[in-house]
């Protein structure tokens, strides 16, 4: 466990009431943190749509594997049984997998994954959610390890939902509808990217999280403001000022 | 989990417009939500440029002044949707908060007797196609099912207003909701990635590609979700004209 890079990323999670706090960018660091302190091959996180669906807010990889592995979970698998229960859910191996989950198992299996672990994210009495880590290799994640996964996944949360606004249920429903279309602004922008420079669409992302923070701006309003530009160019071109 | 709801849903709303000898518009799904939710009444405003700009259908009297008085003074939970992308749920408009928040609309809302304004974000990412907003008369919040279904509603309400917006331009009603369900398994990675590339395959703007996509998937019979993972894979590609769709 590299000590130091855990408690940077507690301090990280928790520094969310700044100007430039972005949903999707914080979830994104939730995942690839995840991954590099709890020796997990894939993360994502997935919240809880108010219309009763399960969608996926980031994952550590825009591989189509993986995010089907997400999006199947609206059916069966650990992060729905996770999410209903609110408990973690812990699946170690594949054969343990598929009777539970027939369909998830063998999309775990082609996606190369044997171990799963669901961790929930809940404010009080309310799951909004969970954090999923996958593995390559069969076996338990370490106790240690899974206590610290949740203690991320608590963090989070309450970073995730500014918990210092947030005295009643309204207010998470508004924040989550709010935080999921942000994915969907980065999903569009990710799409027009990839196709102006016929990259994929993980380099899409990487492109648009990279300019982001080096102009420090949010990621969520540079992908909106690139949809909703007509230039198809990336980084948009500075508009002249009228009048110049 | 959600395919049972939003087809009962959408068969009241079909079953809304049925009666009046017409087909599925917004304003039977604002009279759906109004009944489904057991509010006062409800309204759909049009976004032109990020802004509520006009108002599409009323219920009543009273969401007719609700929905004026807001884009009267710029301030209220409509305006509010639009700069969030999420939903504003004022479940007592008499409450420090919203008074904080609104002062005027408040004031101007409680004089017209409602205690309880949600609005919901007619958009779909970067899309802003509008708001739906809607009243009750005594405060409180919306039970959590509810919520569910104003949500599925106003998914239902933005097709619509996209398909109406783009659609009968092109060849007649190629994206006009069509007696089936839209297609709400709208929140696929795939479908909004899609519309990101189809806004530089076709020069359009996202709202257009969109309704561009939709209107595709419906004229070959086939599943919005299909048709966008055949884009994003790079194996279909549209024209510029409906007439050159086809392969890469």
């Amino acid at each position: 466990m590299d000590t130091d890079l855990l408690s940077d990323t507690f301090v990280e999670l928790a520094d969310t009431m700044v100007a430039d706090f972005d949903v999707i960018d914080f979830l994104h660091l939730l995942t690839d943190r995840s991954i590099r302190l709890l020796a997990a091959s894939a993360a994502g996180v997935m919240l809880a749509d108010p219309r009763g669906e399960l969608r996926v807010a980031a994952a550590s990889s825009e591989e189509a594997g993986l995010l089907e592995l997400f999006q199947l979970q609206n059916d069966q698998g650990p992060c729905l049984e996770c999410f209903r229960t609110g408990r973690p859910v812990t699946a170690s191996d594949l054969a343990g997998m598929a009777p539970r989950w027939p369909r998830f198992a063998q999309a775990a299996a082609r996606a190369g994954f044997a171990t799963v672990e669901a961790l929930p994210m809940r404010l009080r009495d309310q799951v909004i959610g969970a954090l999923n880590l996958f593995r390559t290799e069969p076996g338990p994640f370490e106790a240690a390890d899974l206590r610290i996964a949740q203690a991320l996944a608590d963090v989070a949360t309450i970073g995730l939902l500014h918990e210092r606004n947030v005295r009643r249920r309204d207010t998470v429903a508004e924040q989550l509808q709010a935080a999921l279309n942000s994915r969907v602004v980065i999903e569009q922008a990710k799409g027009k990217l990839a196709e102006r420079l016929s990259i994929d669409m993980d380099r899409a992302f990487s492109m648009l999280r990279d300019y982001a923070r080096a102009a420090n701006l949010r990621l969520t309003d540079v992908a909106r403001d690139f949809v909703d530009g007509a230039s198809p160019d990336f980084p948009p071109p500075v508009r002249r000022q009228p009048g110049r | 989990m959600t395919d049972g709801r939003s087809l009962a849903l959408w068969g009241q709303v079909a079953a809304h417009a049925a009666a009046h000898g017409q087909r599925p518009s917004v304003e039977d799904v604002c009279a759906v939500a109004v009944s489904s939710a057991q509010l006062g009444g409800g309204w759909v405003v049009a976004a032109r440029g990020g802004d509520p700009d006009f108002v599409m259908c009323v219920t009543d009297p009273v969401s007719e002044q609700l929905a004026e008085v807001q884009l009267m003074l710029g301030e209220g939970p409509c305006h509010d949707v639009l700069a969030s992308a999420g939903p504003v749920l004022a479940s007592d408009l008499g409450d420090a908060e919203s008074v904080r928040r609104w002062p005027a609309f408040t004031a101007a809302a409680g004089q017209l007797g409602a205690a309880a304004v949600f609005a919901f974000p007619l958009i779909v990412g970067a899309i802003r196609a509008g708001v739906l907003g809607l009243y009750r008369g005594a405060p409180g919040p919306l039970p959590g099912r509810q919520l569910g279904d104003l949500l599925i509603l106003a998914d239902a309400a933005t097709v619509m207003l996209l398909g109406s917006a783009y659609g009968d331009a092109e060849d007649g009603d190629g994206v006009a909701v069509d007696g089936q369900a839209p297609d709400l398994a709208l929140h696929r990675a795939e479908i909004d990635q899609a519309t990101g590339m189809l806004t530089v395959q076709l020069g359009v703007p996202a709202a257009e590609a969109f309704a561009r996509l939709r209107a595709y998937a419906y004229s070959q019979d086939r599943r919005l979700a299909d048709v966008a993972g055949d884009i994003v894979a790079r194996r279909l590609r549209l024209g510029r004209n409906p007439g050159q769709d086809g392969g890469p």
